[in-house]
């Protein structure tokens, strides 16, 4: 009996000490030269700031991505009557403003004397985010999404290879089609869609110069062609270009970690995620000896999470189930998120149970990587991914007939 | 048990607690740690070796009656009193208020030289330790420490070497209610609390100002709206939400969210805004304004397992703060903040260029006042004399209570209401804060009315207030004379300041202000930093009198008595910047027009 008491006893001694007994090995430290270069060997990439590079990377060619295509989803895009009671367009959800270049939109929303802008609008219209910032998406006639999912960017969207939370979608012009078509969102059969644009001749005219008639497809294709310019570029994609000086010293440090510790295995491609579908959490601590104790901050900077046990209800997330969403087939599979523009899309996780960018990247570094990040590498990776933000560029696309 | 083990925990908790002496100066990193030995040390060892180790000795010499000592009889007199005032340290502590707790502070501190005086002598082997012990004794009651309920000032130097720091050193303030509940709870629905996140104004114009100026700009206002945001690099302030709406937040009282965070997050999520020890951590100022103060936060005392996020830990490390305070109350506390130069750091604002135009003066106006007078005592006043003083039936009323819960009674505790002009957002959420803070308002001034040939005069003196009327953000507050003159049919023959039908204030009204203008001296509206050029400044600055006069027309045909009433109406943002305001924040109602004065006058012919 006592050697069995002394075995257990030596067990949970090994089990508590083995984190604190492996070091906190600094991992391997990049130049800014050598940082690049690793960089671009892991397939991470910049964005295009010429319509020739837009074109090169989406595989398209010029016949497929003209002016009067853009414009013509532009106007989709912010086409109120696109959804069933004519009360949201795209853009009420994908939150973005039609000019780009317009510096007063604030101020303009504060003081006119329509009040057509009111509540969240008002502010983040000017983050130019293309999306809500809610918990969950908010569709036609108030209608919140089943699953308690949020809305999800249509920055560079075009750039991944699977959308949505689950990846089950694989283009934006399909993805189109599903927004509209669903309860939840637009909630507006294809029918309806091609009947209320054909009334509209000016829209009747710009179709047929395009595509030759209106159906359901064009207006999938249109819309898809505008989001298809929305790319962003910023201080990430000037380093990777080149220039040392885009990046501050923290969010260098934090790309280093980025590569050194493994996130770049999934958040990769040149939308920084998008470009595969993996298991959440990968590591599951469910078990009476639970590794998770995801929010003390006690034990921080192990390769090993710290040990402890677990009383607390089963849980598939490291935050509240709300909405009960468990991924592809219910296997808690989820589309690698796209992390460009990352710290103008919170809240975090597909219900938004998360609402801070530190707390993110903490969770990910417990459950995916398995490993207590200290608070200086959370605050170097936050600075990284704050280089990730950027602003869209403005392509100069020429119209059908070629002139700029 | 041996009794030579007995001995030696004894003089092992006689070390651990003597070390913690002021007189020895430990040097800090030691003392927490000694402290907590000494404490969780004791307890264990009293309660499961000492207690049952005495009882066989008391049953030895009572029961059997084998053992006659009379050093015995004493020890053990002496080691039950250090007993028990140990115990009523670890479970109330020494804070002040009550005699109990200084009363077994000190037989704990003393008595244990007795104890130990009386170990050695009960010891079989006597050794020379008398002398020694009683040297000892002597030597602390020369240096018995008078300093216990005074400040003194930290000689803690800038912190070097830290770029910024986290959010986890940022003591939530939700962690300081659990002994200073009071003071927290008035913090709690004050301005200073809600200068952020919570604040719709704060929001709508930080956002602007980024939006106008660059997102960079936005530091300018955080520097002293949000000092936690600034020094862990975050770019901007964030505002709370709850699924998909924002909590309605302009209500709810008590910092309920604060709390709920706390909670749920410990520190590992950032307090935003003027915290406690935001202020209570600020270490130098120079009185140049513009957040012109030094903070260190990382470089102070912390008892052992202040910080941690384990409940018995946290349970331990209130009782190891409360069992001897001092050092936590010189942590954060400082002589520096019960002067105006405290205040000046962010009470005082400048445009950020090289023009350094001031939109804020209030130090300044104060420091060129009546009240600032170092020479006589009785005429000083410095801002916490009254804007951190109890008010009562409209007159100061200093409080008498406490800052701690069980601490010290003081004559005036300074409330943490902070009571200025900004009634209204503070009295969404507490009628108290409200009544406070009109309360002050209106101890600010006097009018007085006369009616002459076809004029109608007012006089309008700033008789309390130790700086303009009205000061601060004084180009978004309203200070103005509404005047009705009726004849002696009843009919009003003159009307002034009244409102428009949007809100907004008359063209006829002459508030007391100042309105920034371009370098086109344009009125710049909300947008403050682009201020140029000043177009007018009617504000009053303290002890003066301004008479405004106004003609009454047709004034010889008019049937006497003329009855006027006149009233000193204030409102804390005009309409239009509360329109504004409100495109963001639809639930946000109208602030009311509160009247500060008003007299009712007949003058006959």
């Amino acid at each position: 009996m006592r050697f069995f008491i002394g075995a257990f006893v030596f067990i949970v001694l090994l089990l508590f000490s083995v984190s604190l007994l492996l070091p906190t090995k600094e991992k391997r430290i990049f130049s800014d030269d050598a940082l690049r270069v690793a960089a671009l060997s892991r397939d991470m990439s910049s964005t295009p700031e010429t319509y020739e590079g837009l074109l090169k990377l989406l595989k398209t060619d010029k016949e497929n991505l003209f002016r009067e295509k853009v414009e013509l989803g532009r106007d989709l895009y912010f086409e109120k009557k696109l959804s069933k009671n004519s009360d949201i367009s795209c853009a009420s959800c994908h939150v973005i403003s039609k000019d780009l270049k317009d510096k007063n939109i604030y101020l303009d929303a504060l003081t006119s004397k329509a009040n057509d802008k009111t509540d969240c609008v008002v502010c983040h219209l000017s983050d130019q985010s293309a999306t809500d910032r809610f918990e969950t998406s908010i569709g036609d006639g108030g209608r919140e999404n089943p699953f308690h999912l949020n809305t999800l960017t249509t920055l560079n969207a075009a750039l991944a290879k699977y959308q949505t939370w689950s990846g089950n979608v694989k283009s934006v012009e399909e993805q189109v089609g599903l927004s509209i078509k669903d309860a939840s969102q637009m909630n507006l059969s294809a029918d309806e869609a091609v009947e209320r644009l054909s009334l509209d001749a000016s829209y009747m005219k710009r179709f047929e110069d395009i595509y030759g008639e209106v159906n359901f497809k064009n207006i999938e294709d249109a819309i898809a062609a505008f989001l298809k310019t929305l790319i962003t570029r910023g201080d990430y994609d000037r380093f990777l270009d080149g220039d040392n000086d885009a990046m501050n010293k923290e969010a260098k440090k934090g790309l280093a970690h980025f590569l050194n510790f493994g996130c770049k295995g999934c958040h990769t491609g040149v939308s920084v995620g998008g470009q595969s579908i993996q298991k959440f959490p990968l590591r599951d601590y469910n078990s009476v000896v639970d590794v998770t104790n995801s929010f003390n901050e006690s034990q921080k900077g192990r390769e090993v999470a710290t040990f402890d046990f677990n009383a607390k209800m089963y849980h598939p997330f490291p935050f509240e189930n709300r909405g009960g969403f468990m991924g592809k087939d219910g296997q808690r599979l989820f589309r690698v998120p796209m992390l460009r523009n990352v710290t103008k899309t919170s809240p975090y996780f597909h219900n938004g149970g998360v609402a801070k960018l530190r707390e993110a990247v903490h969770l990910m570094g417990k459950h995916q990587l398995g490993m207590n990040l200290t608070n200086a590498q959370i605050d170097e990776i936050v600075e990284f991914l704050r280089a990730l933000e950027g602003d869209v560029v403005e392509f100069n696309i020429p119209s059908k007939k070629g002139e700029l | 048990m041996k009794s030579s083990y007995m001995k030696i925990f004894i003089i092992i908790m006689f070390l651990s607690g003597i070390l913690q002496y002021s007189i020895f100066d430990l040097s800090w990193q030691y003392f927490k740690t000694a402290q907590a030995t000494h404490i969780i040390g004791s307890l264990l060892i009293a309660i499961f070796l000492l207690i049952p180790y005495v009882n066989m000795h008391t049953y030895e010499f009572m029961i059997v009656k084998k053992a006659k000592s009379m050093s015995g009889v004493l020890l053990g007199i002496t080691l039950f009193f250090i007993i028990l005032s140990g115990i009523y340290l670890f479970l109330v502590g020494n804070r002040g208020g009550d005699i109990l707790g200084t009363l077994s502070f000190y037989i704990h501190l003393y008595g244990s030289f007795v104890l130990l005086y009386f170990l050695f002598s009960h010891a079989r082997k006597k050794f020379h330790a008398k002398p020694l012990v009683l040297l000892f004794f002597a030597l602390s009651m020369t240096f018995v420490d008078n300093t216990y309920a005074q400040e003194k000032l930290t000689n803690i130097k800038i912190e070097e070497g830290v770029s910024r720091y986290h959010n986890e050193d940022w003591t939530s303030s939700a962690k300081c209610k659990s002994c200073h509940e009071e003071i927290f709870d008035q913090w709690a629905d004050s301005n200073h609390h809600h200068l952020v996140g919570t604040n719709p104004y704060y929001m709508v114009m930080e956002n602007l100002a980024g939006a106008d100026m660059g997102e960079e700009f936005r530091q300018w206002c955080m520097g002293c709206h949000n000092p936690s945001a600034v020094t862990t690099n975050q770019k901007r302030t964030t505002h709370e939400m709850d699924g998909s709406l924002m909590p309605n937040v302009l209500f709810e009282s008590g910092s309920k969210r604060l709390l709920d965070d706390f909670k749920a997050h410990g520190n590992s999520r950032l307090e935003q805004g003027v915290s406690c020890v935001a202020c209570h951590r600020i270490t130098e100022t120079d009185s140049k304004g513009n957040s012109a103060y030094t903070l260190k936060i990382r470089d102070r005392k912390k008892y052992a397992f202040e910080d941690s996020t384990s409940e018995i830990e946290q349970y331990l490390g209130e009782k190891f703060i409360n069992s001897n305070p001092q050092v936590h109350k010189d942590s954060y506390s400082n002589k520096l903040y019960k002067k105006s130069s405290y205040c000046a750091s962010c009470h005082d604002e400048f445009l950020p260029d090289e023009s350094k135009r001031a939109v804020v003066s209030t130090f300044k106006e104060w420091r060129d006042s009546p009240y600032n007078n170092p020479k006589d005592a009785t005429k000083h006043k410095d801002c916490i004399d009254c804007h951190m003083t109890y008010l009562k039936d409209g007159e100061f009323a200093p409080l008498k209570g406490r800052s701690t819960d069980g601490g010290v009674v003081k004559d005036d505790v300074k409330v943490h209401y902070f009571s200025g002009s900004n009634h209204f957002l503070s009295g969404l959420k507490s009628k108290e804060h409200e009544d406070q803070t009109l309360q002050l308002l209106r101890t600010s001034a006097k009018i007085d009315v006369d009616i002459k040939d076809a004029n109608i005069s007012v006089g309008v003196k700033n008789v309390g207030a130790g700086h303009h009327l009205p000061t601060g953000v004084s180009d978004f507050r309203e200070l103005w004379l509404d005047i009705t003159v009726r004849d002696a049919k009843g009919e009003v023959v003159f009307s002034s300041g009244k409102l428009q039908e949007d809100g907004n204030l008359g063209l006829d009204a002459r508030p007391f202000m100042k309105v920034f203008g371009d370098e086109d001296s344009k009125p710049v509206g909300l947008m403050f930093w682009r201020y140029k050029k000043m177009i007018s400044d009617t504000r009053i600055p303290a002890g003066e009198r301004r008479v405004e006069s106004y003609e009454i027309a047709e004034a010889k045909t008019l049937e006497y008595p003329l009855k006027a009433v006149v009233k000193l109406n204030f409102r804390i943002y005009p309409q239009w910047v509360t329109d504004a305001v409100k495109r963001a924040y639809p639930q946000l109602p109208n602030p009311d027009v509160v009247v500060l004065e008003k007299i009712e006058k007949s003058f006959e012919k």
